[in-house]
């Protein structure tokens, strides 16, 4: 167990920069997720830490040993691939005791450590079987023993339950979370998986082309973008460009007033803009209300549009609503999205001015 | 066959009416085909089969037409030194073609070497050129330089000139289709290279070794011409004896039931090879 520290890695292949001066710090104990598209050096990033690939600039600390010249196999981390990546030749106990066996511990220790990781991942009696023998799943799960018995300082995850069908990810991550909690190790996460990276991480690091947009919780990833990347990328979301004419009220009153197109919009006023400055501002799909009239709630901001489509999905409604020549999703649950199947034409959306956050443009 | 039977099938089906008619027809023309690709292949096995049945059965012939297995106890007898030559260099030869061959394609396929392409062009030559070439060259190299010529090595040192691509185009495409991620995970779990190579590597590229051992075995225990160049005069190995024994004394039985033996214990090694290696060991192997 161990903290993390990359102090501005980079590393270049060629012309082509992968990951850019990033600079991170994990946590003893720490479950966090690296989280990107494809191509955006999470990858990268992870198999720096392991030792696999040498970062052409920058230092990797563990605890506070630099460790970025150390070849992995001094490193004592344990990574698990997206394959599971057994030794088909070997059978699962041997496959556990690899990692022991290189060390030179004596047998009877390490057959005691094998069935004591066979056991913690609930395949007890498999130890004699050969990888090929096992579902994909269960693969995986083995892998994960290969890498818990050798006590590593650092997990390390390359995307490990992305050749995985849907159910069995769902489960296997929680089994994942649940033994990084048990072993209290530092872990690093790999996925492209916002749904993943939601469910088990105490940290998320959004990443874009070789650098961090944002490091945060599930609910600040989520609820207050600080880039418009962000914003994009986590979730669905509706994109209103303006430009920034004012600001009023303090403490959680505050608002930044925004002009879009001919309106006026009233954002969340947290961050600080100057007025002028250019910026997008974003509101959530379930987050805008569909008025009808009944309702007698107030709204800070409320449009007017046209329904284009309706696109029913069992739990919600999906609405393409269209504002001004730009098209917003809205999502509808309950009754009002059986009401609304039958209606066009004209409807009012209304959002409170906490639901929209302004990004600022990137330069 | 599954052809066939299910054309009959469908013609079961359609058996009332008018189509049965078509369908009949359309089964007969089935079976023709059938019958004559069939054919085709039994009798290019024939052709090629034949020149070594009569040989096997010439090798049965004794003194005047008779039959005679003493012809295979007079082989174990006189030609046994030969035999044991043939295989003592085969033995050597594929050793060192191995311990040539394993680093090398290691070399070729996981690091980036610059003109590989090229080098590895440069390495298969020998599969291009004919013995007769490669036998003068050798004879020139030893006769100017390392005067060979009278020594088992030099010999030994001809054959894995001949064969060595043999053995290194299979373990590249064994180590080719190997995903790093093995030898990336046992390094990860704290394993050395050296230890990597010869617990993990090792025995998931056994088929292509294995291939390679078999390729280059048949082809130094069958080699003659390359042999006849660079042979101390105090060796000769079984096609060598053959060779010498058909040109002076014409084609006796004897010397047929050496050719014999010579092709049994090639067949021996083929069969074997698919036997350990061409069935189970593929199986279960590299599955991720």
């Amino acid at each position: 167990m161990s903290t993390v520290r990359l102090e501005s890695i980079t590393k270049h292949y060629g012309q082509t920069v992968a990951v850019d001066g990033l600079s991170l710090d994990v946590a003893d104990g720490e479950f966090v997720t690296l989280l990107g598209p494809s191509g955006c050096g999470k990858t990268t990033t992870l198999r720096m830490v392991a030792g696999l690939i040498e970062p052409t600039d920058g230092r990797i600390f563990f605890d506070d040993q630099d460790v970025t010249d150390i070849p992995p196999r001094k490193r004592n981390i344990g990574f698990v691939f997206q394959t599971p990546a057994l030794f088909p030749h070997l059978s699962v106990a041997d496959n556990i005791g690899f990692g022991l066996s290189v060390k030179g511990i004596s047998k009877a220790a390490i057959a005691a450590r094998v069935d004591e990781m066979l056991a913690m991942v609930g395949l007890a009696s498999y130890g004699r079987r050969l990888p090929a023998q096992l579902s994909g799943g269960q693969q995986q799960r083995v892998a994960l023993a290969r890498v818990l018995a050798t006590d590593p300082r650092v997990l390390l995850f390359d995307e490990p339950l992305s050749a995985l069908d849907k159910n069995l990810r769902d489960s296997l991550k929680y089994s994942i979370l649940e033994l990084q909690r048990r072993t209290g190790k530092t872990a690093i996460y790999v996925t492209h998986d916002q749904s993943e990276a939601f469910a088990i991480s105490d940290r998320i690091v959004v990443m874009n082309a070789g650098r961090i947009e944002q490091i945060g919780t599930q609910t600040d990833i989520y609820l207050h973008p600080r880039t418009p990347y962000v914003a994009e990328f986590i979730g669905a979301n509706n994109g209103l460009p303006g430009t920034v004419t004012g600001r009023e009220g303090d403490g959680d009153d505050a608002r930044i007033l925004v002009q879009a197109g001919t309106r006026e919009l009233r954002c969340r006023g947290r961050d600080e803009f100057g007025a002028g400055e250019a910026v997008i501002a974003y509101v959530r799909p379930e987050d805008i209300e569909i008025l009808d009239g009944a309702s007698d709630r107030q709204f800070e901001n409320v449009l007017e549009g046209t329904i284009d489509r309706v696109i029913f999905e069992g739990p919600t409604a999906q609405l393409r609503v269209e504002v001004d020549g730009r098209e917003l999703r809205v999502d509808v649950s309950g009754n009002q999205r059986l009401t609304l199947m039958q209606r066009d034409g004209r409807v009012r959306l209304g959002f409170d001015a906490v639901t929209l956050i302004a990004a600022p443009v990137p330069a | 066959m599954t052809a066939s039977t299910a054309s009959s099938d469908t013609s079961a089906v359609r058996a009332p009416g008018p189509r049965s008619i078509v369908g009949r027809r359309r089964l007969t023309s089935r079976r023709m085909v059938d019958v004559v690709s069939h054919g085709y292949i039994w009798l290019c096995l024939f052709v090629f089969v034949t020149p070594f049945l009569a040989l096997l059965a010439y090798s049965f012939t004794g003194p005047g037409g008779t039959y005679a297995i003493e012809n295979f106890q007079y082989v174990l007898g006189s030609f046994g030194e030969n035999l044991w030559w043939s295989l003592r260099i085969s033995g050597l030869s594929i050793a060192i073609d191995l311990a040539i061959a394993l680093p090398a394609a290691y070399a070729i396929v996981r690091y980036p070497v610059p003109g590989k392409r090229l080098i590895f062009s440069v390495l298969s030559l020998p599969l291009y050129v004919p013995g007769a070439v490669i036998g003068l060259s050798l004879v020139i190299t030893y006769n100017f330089t390392y005067h060979l010529t009278t020594s088992m090595w030099g010999l030994v040192f001809g054959m894995v000139v001949g064969t060595f691509p043999l053995m290194l185009t299979p373990i590249i495409v064994a180590l080719k289709d190997l995903p790093i991620a093995f030898e990336e995970a046992a390094e990860c779990l704290g394993a050395s290279r050296w230890t990597t190579f010869w617990r993990i590597v090792f025995p998931l590229i056994g088929p292509g070794v294995s291939a390679g051992l078999m390729l280059a075995f048949i082809i130094v225990f069958n080699e003659y011409l390359v042999t006849l160049f660079v042979h101390p005069s105090e060796i000769t190995t079984a096609p060598l004896r053959i060779f010498n024994l058909v040109r002076t004394a014409g084609l006796l039985p004897t010397t047929a039931a050496l050719a014999v033996t010579m092709q049994l214990i090639s067949f021996a090694s083929v069969l074997l090879f698919f036997r350990v290696f061409g069935t189970r060991y593929f199986k279960g192997t590299y599955l991720i």
